[in-house]
């Protein structure tokens, strides 16, 4: 973790009094409020698989003795005049309750007392749900890992917290609270954001919010060792499989003329830019395939994609990126416009242009660390990006021992993307075991 | 433990067929066994509502107090004509206006439409009664009223009905117009006692037609209809 950039000091969060409290919106965060609908809200979910069923009562107490620790998760959202702003809500709950079969639903801010996360219960496994607003997979990863940790202690297992797991006796750490992106923001450039029209899938629309759901469980060690055999990581790997998934799908349609296929990927940037922040730090690359080219094989898709991480993710091009969406903040014109102008223009933005941009998301969590002690207890992980704004279907990895999870989420009835990519896992000798929520609609 | 014939995949105890491609399951070792338990849960969760109780019982009381304290004002007070009507009438408005979005939005816009008519036409014959002569609530209040509402239901039934564009909008919107002005004029003219034809909404309906058979054209040609919307694209 290298970083010579001369770094703004770190800023403590706008508190005046204990009882006025209240945090700015993180440059991320602004955006995903605007793009909230009837239908859509930007919420992920994380599950942790026990390895015995979970009491609810216990669960309620220990998330009651967790959520004041993360005092940037126990808020709720408000309008101002220029941006929105989370303060502190201490209304009764968040309130554990059964898992349902269509998650990530629709999070209204007025509703769930106004609280934006959701704890669900269902057997052995422990789900929450964040709106992306409050932060993002690793800030949300930490909640549930101390959650589970602290539900693990009340059954009387002894935790020792490190790594995701928090100590609930400390205050938090004004790092836990920035918003990291302004720290960073210190290109002398700005680099513009690809714009080019990408493949965008075609399928039948489920009814209001459905979400279909097909997960794919393998083992850590052979997706490495085939991943190595292209000369590649995991996550490169994985990419150019969902890549290769979106071209065969593609090529099956009917299309005048084709379009680049690219998939959007969420980058962590605390593995470049030290913080400890619980909010939202990430940034998206784009790797992507342009069939009008010619026609790829797969192990020149791997080279593209292997090529392509190297290149654009390291310190000085993510912080380039930074600094190109910091500069609408810094914006002094664009920060006295009112929020409905604000929300208006982002809106259209994203949905003339961000949203076309990219084929599927794609996002890896990586190989999770937990605590030693709490190792026994822990099955797998799963995560979800969640209901995609249109329809196509998003994809999220993560991996805990040797056991790696491919889930993939989507609102469109058909299933294709997710039968090429497996199919091309099987064909490499990977042996996937697939779990799904979509055979057993009623 | 049972495989996809088509996909090569694993597939999880409970599944019937594989979510990937619709193959069913038949594994003749297994038949007769009983199904375990899906790993997802069966029930469907329901958004909650947001509850607007609070702004609703805001207005309620807000328009209320307005309305029975003018009349009260108006009673005791002030007593020389019956002006709280006025307020009243407006109270009722703003009340049956802001019913679907406070109280109950599961409203159909159809009904909503219909009941903001009413309440317009209910708050016209209020001044009506404070005026001389009712005659020109009964012969052009009234009926612009109905003719209004008419025309919007008109607008949104198409809306829903067909698959709705800027053009296609704009074309339903430039029919709506001329007919619009040509029964506006002559409810004007019947109400003046002179002789029924059309002057000035003639030039409306010239203009419309013009604009319309224009839109029609864009609409019929697809290749003109792409060039006006890359041109007029925002």
């Amino acid at each position: 973790m290298s970083n010579n950039r001369p770094q703004k000091q770190l800023k403590k969060p706008v508190i005046k009094s204990k009882k006025d409290v209240w945090y700015k919106l993180d440059l991320s965060a602004t955006v995903y409020p605007t793009l909230q609908r009837r239908d859509f809200s930007s919420v992920y979910r994380l599950s942790v698989k026990l390895k015995d069923n979970v009491d609810p009562a216990l669960l309620q107490q220990a998330l009651d003795l967790t959520l004041p620790r993360f005092p940037t998760y126990k808020v709720a959202i408000r309008k101002g005049l220029f941006w929105r702003y989370l303060e502190p809500n201490s209304r009764p709950g968040p309130f554990v309750q059964e898992d349902i079969k269509n998650p990530c639903m629709p999070m209204h801010f007025k509703s769930n007392n106004r609280y934006l996360i959701r704890v669900y219960y269902y057997g052995s496994r422990i789900s929450l749900e964040a709106h992306h607003c409050l932060g993002d997979g690793t800030g949300g990863m930490c909640l549930l890992q101390t959650l589970t940790s602290v539900y693990l202690g009340l059954l009387g297992h002894k935790i020792t917290p490190s790594g995701f797991v928090l100590k609930l006796d400390e205050d938090p750490d004004p790092g836990e609270l920035e918003d990291a992106y302004m720290r960073y923001a210190t290109a002398k450039v700005k680099p513009p954001r690809p714009s080019e029209k990408t493949y965008r899938i075609r399928g039948t629309k489920e009814p209001f919010y459905t979400l279909n759901i097909v997960d794919g469980v393998m083992s850590v060690s052979e997706v490495m060792k085939t991943a190595r055999q292209y000369g590649a990581t995991i996550t490169e790997y994985l990419n150019a499989v969902l890549l290769y998934a979106l071209l065969q799908k593609q090529t099956a349609e009917f299309h005048l003329k084709y379009k680049p296929v690219r998939i959007a990927m969420p980058v962590n940037l605390r593995r470049f830019f030290p913080s400890k922040t619980l909010r939202n730090f990430i940034t998206m690359v784009y790797p992507s395939i342009d069939p009008r080219l010619g026609e790829y094989s797969f192990e020149e898709i791997v080279t593209q994609v292997h090529n392509f991480m190297r290149y654009y993710i390291n310190e000085k091009f993510l912080c380039g990126d930074i600094t190109t969406n910091a500069a609408t903040k810094h914006n002094f014109l664009i920060r006295i416009v009112p929020l409905f102008l604000k929300d208006l223009v982002v809106r259209t933005f994203y949905t003339r242009v961000q949203d076309k941009n990219s084929s599927a998301g794609l996002t890896n969590m990586g190989a999770l660390k937990v605590p030693e002690d709490m190792k026994p207890y822990i099955e797998r992980f799963d995560i979800y990006m969640g209901q995609p704004f249109s329809s196509r279907t998003n994809c999220a990895i993560i991996s805990f021992e040797d056991i790696l999870t491919v889930n993939f989420a989507s609102s469109i009835v058909e299933s294709d993307v997710e039968r090429y990519f497996f199919r091309k896992l099987v064909q490499d000798g990977i042996h996937v075991k697939i779990e799904s929520n979509r055979s057993n609609q009623l | 433990m049972s495989y996809c014939v088509n996909c090569g995949v694993e597939l999880e105890a409970s599944l019937r067929e594989c979510p990937l491609c619709h193959t069913p399951v038949v594994n003749p070792k297994e038949a007769g066994k009983t199904v375990p338990p899906s790993p997802y849960p069966t029930d469907r969760g329901q958004v909650e509502e947001v509850k607007r109780k609070d702004l609703g019982i805001l207005l309620s009381v807000v328009l209320s107090a307005t309305a029975v304290t003018c009349l009260l004002l108006n009673l005791l007070v002030f007593n020389r004509s019956l002006w709280s009507l006025l307020v009243i009438g407006i109270c009722i408005c703003l009340f049956v206006f802001t019913f679907p979005m406070v109280y109950y939005r599961k409203m159909p816009p159809s009904l909503s439409l219909l009941a903001d008519g009413a309440a317009v036409a209910v708050y016209l014959y209020m001044i009506a009664y404070l005026t001389p002569s009712t005659a020109w609530f009964w012969q052009l209040g009234l009926p612009i009223v109905l003719l209004v509402i008419l025309n919007t239901e008109i607008f949104t039934f198409l809306a829903r009905l067909v698959p709705f564009s800027l053009l296609s909008g704009a074309l339903c919107l430039f029919i709506e117009i001329p007919l619009f002005c040509a029964a506006l004029e002559v409810m004007i003219r019947r109400m003046l006692s002179a002789p029924i034809r059309l002057t000035w909404s003639a030039v409306v309906l010239t203009v419309c037609v013009i604009i319309d058979v224009a839109l029609i054209t864009i609409l019929v040609k697809k290749r003109l209809r792409n060039e006006v919307r890359r041109r007029l694209h925002f």
